[in-house]
């Protein structure tokens, strides 16, 4: 009876037909998202600071690297590392990395990286140049090394003021993942394609959707459950705005525009 | 053969290329009124005090800005073929309706901004002091009035900074419309590169005509900025030592 | 000129853009013939350096137009969705290479055939051998255009091989020039016209027999179920290019062998 009150609600032949290849896109699309962002972010910071440096030699390639990665359509990106590198095969051999770059896998990881390492770099320079630089001065008059002046004085503070950026960058990467169909990787969005050119079903193509939003919705709770949690100790005052608007990056839904909490 | 004359000898392709971006340019220019027009009446939308009404709202943002922006453009493209088909079924006589592609991109494109712009807009619909509304209507203005004399001046000054982002995403994702066969700068290069099996050469000038687009955007946004903030003094940061 | 008048011009101008896009076309006394093809498949289809569509298929079409004496405009549309974009409207008939399959017939109504080729496997240059049995072959990779009958195909007789299928139908071809793949499966003269510019990317290896649940007899033009009337003036037109020689004149310009089929 379940079966039937579900069967017209969802196509159960299509998913039962095909459902195995949506699950084993969806654990691809995890795996490039969950690698990369994690990558981007180690090399993020080094990035970040790069960009803040005072010295040219570090800071004018840092500036060229973020406002190429920013600055051109992930799409061009990936297509530039995939057929790119074949184009240099014989190069790339020479060098002993052919059977890197010869994945599709490997290939939109690479492109998916390098791109949100330098979205995740202009973030912590954002959140880095915010903490009020008084107190780094403060630290370091107390004789703090600069060591100990990132990892207690201006770390926490500029991970918290990062937090909800980072958290829309993970949600951006997981919708950009789908842009890794079209050089024949098989993930979540791929297998939607495939069954679609096979069945012209369209609802295939919302139940992807449906998936998708399942994860951004679960990516933006986290989040929220987990600033509430790490923001505890703050009070906001009545002239400091919360830090999504700081960076123009309004929230999701009602919840984030909305009006401060209480304390 | 060489660079040079595969772009500009006599089957050069570079006059595709240039095709290509104003294709680009002109899918982008022409989803700003759509999308951002959409993104502020769904924000107004969203202020409203029927709860039906900011539900429904905030279902289409939640969707459009939680799928990525290749599928809300395949549902939105196949979706609006199937209602035109649907529409000339009913419409009797044998007319059909028919909506190229440019078209179809442009209609998608701005579906996905206006859920974007929504948020950005909404947050600046709050930052309007409430007393200029409440002084307004007092003085017996009706409330398009105080729309159209007292908020929407202000909005703009606002919403740039987001806006701007938007426009940013807005162009990059044109590229997305490549995969719907609409000839823009990323399908032109596309092709080229088939053709000559040259994808390098292809991508990064795709790439440079793309970064010259970001970098013309972001001088003309600061501009916008400058011009829509003079008047203004900026007391916050500055007092409080923030660079 | 002030802000508002200038937001309102832009407005004008978006709707003008749209506007003549949405016009009512008459159909059922065919006049006009929209054709989509996939034209990423020379030298049966494929986009020169100005952005036209050319190729066999393209100037084939273009004969039977004028036999029928209906003005054709022809539309790319990316393979995956051709059978799609068909049955929503926004062609009227998909003449691109199109093998008609019991699978496809199930959905479109198929013209009389207009040509059959022979499907090859073709190896990448650091392949030695000509064994392409499903046991020599593991661990190897195949590629092929998806939803394609090659594609069919490799999915059927090589089930554990890793199988990768492209958007484009030259797409295949060119990472086996760049080794990124060790085998292709795909039509013989797409892969002449790929080596011809490519020399030592690749060579075929061997035909490929044609059964006809997976192949069909050969290449037929598409059109939606109820538009047989279209489709009996194309049968028509076909048979005519053949008794007149049309079809002969335009395939010797591409082809030195006969395509035609039976």
């Amino acid at each position: 009876m379940l079966e039937g009150l579900l069967a017209t609600v969802l196509d159960l032949e299509l998913l039962r037909t095909y459902g195995w290849r949506l699950v084993s896109g969806l654990w691809i699309t995890v795996q490039v998202v969950a690698m990369s962002c994690s990558m981007g972010f180690v090399l993020a910071y080094p990035l970040a600071r790069a960009r803040m440096s005072r010295r040219m030699v570090l800071a004018w390639p840092a500036l060229a690297y973020v406002t190429f990665f920013r600055g051109t359509p992930l799409l061009c990106q990936l297509y530039i590392v995939y057929y790119g590198a074949g184009e240099i095969r014989p190069l790339l051999s020479e060098w002993n990395v052919w059977w890197f770059f010869r994945d599709s896998f490997y290939c939109c990881l690479f492109a998916f990286t390098l791109n949100t390492a330098a979205y995740q770099a202009e973030i912590l320079r954002g959140a880095i140049l915010s903490v009020p630089r008084g107190q780094v001065e403060a630290a370091r008059a107390l004789g703090l090394s600069p060591w100990r002046v990132l990892r207690h004085v201006v770390g926490p503070q500029a991970l918290l003021i990062a937090l909800r950026p980072l958290g829309n960058e993970l949600i951006s990467i997981v919708k950009a993942s789908a842009l890794a169909a079209i050089v024949t990787l098989l993930d979540l969005m791929g297998q939607t394609r495939f069954i679609f050119a096979r069945t012209f079903d369209f609802t295939i193509y919302l139940y992807a959707a449906l998936i998708y939003l399942a994860i951004t919705e679960a990516i933006s709770r986290l989040w929220g459950w987990m600033e509430r949690g790490l923001a505890r100790h703050l009070v906001p005052s009545a002239d400091t705005k919360p830090p999504a608007r700081r960076f123009g990056l309004a929230g999701r839904g009602r919840r984030a525009g909305a009006l401060p909490r209480r304390a | 053969m060489p660079a040079f004359e595969l772009l500009f000898g006599a089957d050069g392709w570079a006059p595709l290329l240039v095709k290509g971006a104003l294709v680009t340019v002109a899918l982008s220019l022409a989803t700003v009124p759509l999308g951002f027009g959409g993104g502020l009446v769904l924000a107004l939308l969203k202020l409203s005090r029927s709860r039906v009404v900011r539900g429904a709202c905030a279902a289409y943002t939640t969707f459009f800005r939680g799928i990525p922006d290749l599928l809300s453009l395949f549902i939105v493209y196949f979706g609006l073929q199937a209602l035109l088909n649907w529409a000339s079924n009913h419409m009797g006589g044998g007319w059909r309706l028919e909506m190229n592609a440019f078209v179809a991109g442009v209609i998608a494109l701005s579906v996905v901004v206006a859920a974007y712009s929504s948020e950005v807009w909404v947050s600046s619909l709050q930052a309007v002091p409430r007393g200029q509304p409440e002084a307004a209507m007092s003085l017996g203005l009706h409330r398009g009035q105080v729309f159209r004399l007292v908020v929407l001046p202000q909005l703009g000054r606002v919403a740039l900074p987001g806006l701007g982002n938007i426009w940013t995403i807005l162009v990059k994702d044109t590229s997305l419309i490549s995969t719907l066969a609409v000839t823009d700068l990323l399908r032109a290069a596309s092709e080229a590169s088939r053709a000559t099996t040259r994808p390098l050469l292809f991508y990064t000038a795709a790439a440079g005509v793309y970064l010259a687009f970001s970098v013309a955007s972001t001088i003309g946004q600061a501009a916008l900025e400058r011009r829509a903030n003079r008047g203004y003094e900026d007391h916050g940061s500055r007092a409080r030592g923030v660079a | 000129m002030t802000r508002m008048k200038f937001l309102s011009l832009l407005g004008a101008a978006a709707l003008l853009a749209v506007a003549p896009a949405l016009s009512p076309a008459a159909a059922k006394e065919w006049t006009a013939v929209r054709i989509g093809m996939d034209a990423t498949y020379p030298p049966f289809e494929s986009v020169d350096s100005s952005g036209k569509i050319v190729g066999f298929e393209v100037d084939y079409a273009n004969a039977l137009c004028a036999k029928m004496k209906v003005t054709c405009t022809f539309q790319n549309q990316d393979w995956d969705g051709v059978i799609p974009a068909l049955l929503s409207g926004k062609f009227d008939v998909i003449v691109s290479s199109m093998n008609m399959t019991p699978a496809r017939a199930q959905r479109v109504l198929f013209s009389d055939m207009y040509y059959a080729t022979a499907p090859v496997m073709v190896a990448g240059a650091a392949i030695k051998g000509d064994d392409i049995s499903p046991a020599a072959l593991k661990g190897k990779s195949i590629g092929a255009q998806s939803s394609t009958v090659y594609a069919n195909w490799l999915e059927k007789v090589y089930p554990g091989v890793d199988v990768k299928l492209y958007p484009g139908g030259d797409e295949p071809f060119l990472d086996l020039a760049s080794g990124r793949i060790d085998y292709v499966a795909g039509d013989i003269l797409v892969a002449e016209k790929f080596m011809e510019k490519n020399t030592n990317c690749c060579r075929i290896v061997t035909k490929i027999q044609r059964t006809p649940d997976i192949f069909g007899p050969g290449v037929g033009a598409a059109f939606r179920p109820d538009d047989k009337d279209l489709a009996a003036l194309f049968n028509k037109a076909i048979a005519e290019a053949d008794a007149d020689g049309t079809f002969k004149t335009i395939a010797g310009k591409y082809f030195k062998i006969d395509i035609r089929g039976k």
